[in-house]
């Protein structure tokens, strides 16, 4: 039995390594993947332009525009007259946000009924949220300087400005201090490409065998169906871990992403969660007639797959419908997983119950697509 | 001349009809070209948030008096916070955050409402920076109560000691209040924002897909010869490869859109025909882009890898979900290589805004350049491999 899994294992390398172009596409893409999205990415969105009206023109609306200024929020792109005039750049794209400031704004700081106006673009979803956050706490901060200077004028409270608030609400962010987007980044591209690259190799390398009608060849040896798979996906586990390897190598060495975890417990569970890639292709091979219907099955269950994961937008703000078929992906399992050892750093017994999940998936799915798999053939 | 084109026209006619037939025949690929999309459409637009809140969150009150109980209150009022569970002290509400229980913790510590009255009280906020979107809400909100908290604390005690002092400042109100209006969207309505970014994505989905496979499986097949016998031309072969796939990709449009105005209530501010004439030119361009994918490449695998990729750069840098101004040049410059980057900005004026060709002419040219350089490349680049 062995001897015949060998067999298959040295024509698939053989196939694999003659096809030149496709194996440097293969170990090449990931890595180019991963320099534009180290590169791209950058959830902390700064500096939006921004119009102003400013209908005021005295001390206090001067020092409200340069408080959104500092901050490094936001960057005065052009003045406008009006409120209209503002929404007419954010229209035409000039503006991403606008601040109108009415006129008698400095008396009415000083009566405290002072109102200004933030417009921001709501057709462009990070920079909305991103704006709306910032300008709503610069506001805010603004609003407290004001007072305090008041309350210190008053004399009512003496002392330095800083230490004059009650209450000092600091800010700890775990495991990624500086909101390194790359910290985010790469233990999703990791998990990401471990999961396309295995289904899509193991899916076309038997559908193509399919369409070409090698497969017919095959089938007149004594090898036995679970024996071919094996063998099959021998060389893709490979490229898969070599890709592995080079995007951590990569994130670790070139872009400094800390890897706090134990990577021999992360290699074992990624040599796992390859398996239920290679079952899941498997599986799409046998119910695809060919390579087209194959790739728009996997194109199709990846979306969802990143989408749904948790790698983007987090899983628990999900309704529970959507989020028990996000349960239908490994990637779900080893997203945490991921993240776990990767940038928290943490060991198996925190995620214990997702290694559980995966490895009954994998048993599941490569026993099933064992199955239909021999049923095809016969 | 005109007899050149009537011929080429008829040429081009024979093979649409081949096409289609393929098209048709292939039922599977065809069902899930038209299913998936809206499938699709569903899945994400309940799965993607915007506002991130509800975050559960760890509590470590070690003080236990009315001061440290107004600020947790302040905390799950805003909306942002959930109590999730009581823990001791500081460690415990890191060992809830590794294990995932809760996103969030606050310690407090003893003895609060004594430091509060003399002004050092110091409440320290955990957030789980594992998850970005986490983080960007938590940070802000928990900093925005904080303050607000701490402006309300240092009125209520410049009341109390006395208000002559500050003349005519109410004590009950900020001196500056900011509103803020989101404009097109003013409930930030998540489904306002998904809905158009993905149907213009999943368009592009579909077009690349429909023809990334097309000639290289030809190729893979060895039918190429007999197209090659035919007097067809390379651009001829093109056009009539894209055409059939024309009309799947626009009823794929039209169902995302119709699901999305009538099912989700997304407004459709603009000109529904011009919506309906750039959509068919960005579909067109994704098309081309597909066919240059399947002339330049060897194997419908290799076209499949390829494909892949481009999807996944398309969806993350073309401004469908992170903006494109912060990129570095040569990232933007990558993401202009894609027809999803124009069209984003066309879906966004036109369905979310209701600009018109006054604000979004640009973009218009260049998709439509695009275009025709993609299908013009693919038919060289077709025309070079046969030599």
């Amino acid at each position: 039995m062995l001897q015949r899994i060998w067999a298959v294992m040295q024509k698939e390398f053989i196939q694999t390594i003659r096809a030149r172009r496709t194996l440097i596409i293969l170990l090449l893409l990931p890595i180019i993947q991963l320099f534009l999205f180290g590169y791209a990415i950058n959830m902390n969105i700064e500096h939006v332009p921004m119009a102003v009206a400013d209908q005021s023109l005295d001390a206090a609306s001067h020092a409200y525009v340069d408080a959104l200024v500092t901050s490094g929020f936001f960057d005065v792109a052009i003045y406008v007259p009006d409120q209209a005039r503002a929404m007419a750049a954010i229209d035409a794209g000039q503006a991403k946000a606008a601040v109108i400031i009415p006129p008698d704004f400095g008396e009415q700081v000083e009566r405290g009924t002072a109102q200004a106006l933030f417009l921001v673009d709501g057709a462009d979803l990070f920079t909305a949220l991103s704006a709306y956050n910032a300008a709503s706490t610069i506001a805010q901060a603004h609003a407290t300087e004001i007072v305090m200077e008041r309350v210190q004028r008053a004399g009512l409270i003496t002392g330095n400005a800083e230490n004059l608030m009650p209450l000092d609400g600091r800010v700890r962010i775990l495991y990624n201090p500086n909101l390194d987007d790359l910290w985010f980044l790469i233990p999703g591209l990791v998990a990401m490409l471990l999961q396309t690259q295995t289904i899509a190799l193991t899916a076309s390398s038997v559908v193509r065998e399919r369409e070409t009608g090698t497969i017919e060849q095959i089938l007149v040896t004594p090898i036995r169906p679970t024996e071919l798979m094996l063998g099959k996906i021998a060389p893709h586990l490979l490229i898969a871990i070599i890709n592995m390897l080079t995007i951590i190598g990569a994130g670790v060495f070139w872009f400094g992403v800390p890897f706090q975890g134990n990577f021999w417990l992360f290699c074992w569970l990624s040599f796992m969660y390859a398996f239920s890639g290679l079952g899941l292709g498997l599986l799409v091979s046998t119910v695809s007639q060919n390579q087209k219907q194959s790739q728009q099955l996997i194109a199709t269950l990846l979306m969802i797959a990143v989408v749904l994961c948790g790698f983007i937008f987090p899983r628990y703000t999900m309704p529970w419908t959507i989020r028990l078929v996000g349960n239908l992906f490994p990637l779900t399992y080893f997203m945490p997983i991921a993240r776990g050892i990767i940038t928290k750093g943490l060991g198996m017994h925190y995620f214990w119950e997702e290694v559980a999940a995966l490895a009954v998936y994998v048993v599941v799915i490569v026993f099933v697509a064992a199955r239909a798999f021999r049923q095809q053939l016969d | 001349m005109g007899d050149n084109i009537s011929k080429s026209l008829k040429r081009i006619g024979a093979l649409v009809r081949k096409e289609s037939t393929q098209v048709i025949r292939d039922r599977r690929t065809l069902v899930l070209t038209l299913v998936t999309p809206i499938m699709m459409l569903f899945l994400f637009a309940y799965a993607v948030t915007l506002t991130v809140d509800h975050l559960p969150m760890a509590v470590a009150d070690m003080s236990m008096d009315t001061r440290s109980q107004a600020f947790i209150d302040a905390l799950t009022v805003s909306g942002f916070f959930d109590v999730a569970m009581h823990v001791q002290n500081e460690t415990e509400v890191i060992q809830a955050i590794d294990e995932g229980k809760v996103r969030v913790g606050v310690v407090i510590p003893p003895d609060f409402a004594a430091q509060v009255e003399r002004g050092e009280a110091q409440a320290l906020i955990i957030i789980d920076g594992s998850d970005s979107f986490t983080v960007q809400s938590g940070y802000s909100a928990a900093i925005a109560i904080a303050q607000s908290q701490s402006i309300e604390l240092l009125m209520e005690k410049a009341a109390r000691l006395g208000a002559a002092g500050l003349g005519t400042l109410p004590v009950e109100s900020p001196p500056i209040e900011t509103a803020t209006r989101v404009l097109y969207n003013p409930n930030m309505d998540g489904m306002v924002f998904a809905v158009p970014a993905i149907a213009a994505m999943l368009l592009q989905f579909v077009a690349i897909n429909l023809t990334a496979m097309s000639v290289v499986r030809e190729y893979e097949w060895g039918t190429i010869e007999q197209l090659l016998i035919t007097p067809i031309r390379p651009i001829e072969l093109m056009i009539a490869k894209i055409v059939p796939n024309i009309v799947v990709t626009v009823v794929d449009t039209a169902l995302i859109v119709l699901t999305g105005i009538y099912w989700f209530g997304v407004p459709f501010r603009g000109d529904p025909w011009l919506f309906i004439w750039l959509s068919l030119l960005f579909v067109v361009s994704g098309l081309g882009l597909g066919l240059l994918i399947s002339t330049i490449t060897r194997s419908q695998n290799e076209a499949q890898q390829i494909a892949f990729v481009l999807l996944l750069l398309a969806v993350l840098l073309t401004g469908f979900i992170y903006p494109m101004e912060p990129m570095p040049a040569g990232v933007r410059f990558v993401g202009n290589l894609i027809p999803l980057t124009y069209f984003n900005r066309i879906v966004r004026g036109v369905f979310t805004k209701g600009i018109g060709l006054t604000f979004l002419w640009q973009d218009v040219v260049v998709l439509a350049i695009y275009g025709l350089v993609v299908i013009v490349g693919a038919a060289m680049m077709f025309r070079k491999r046969l030599d």
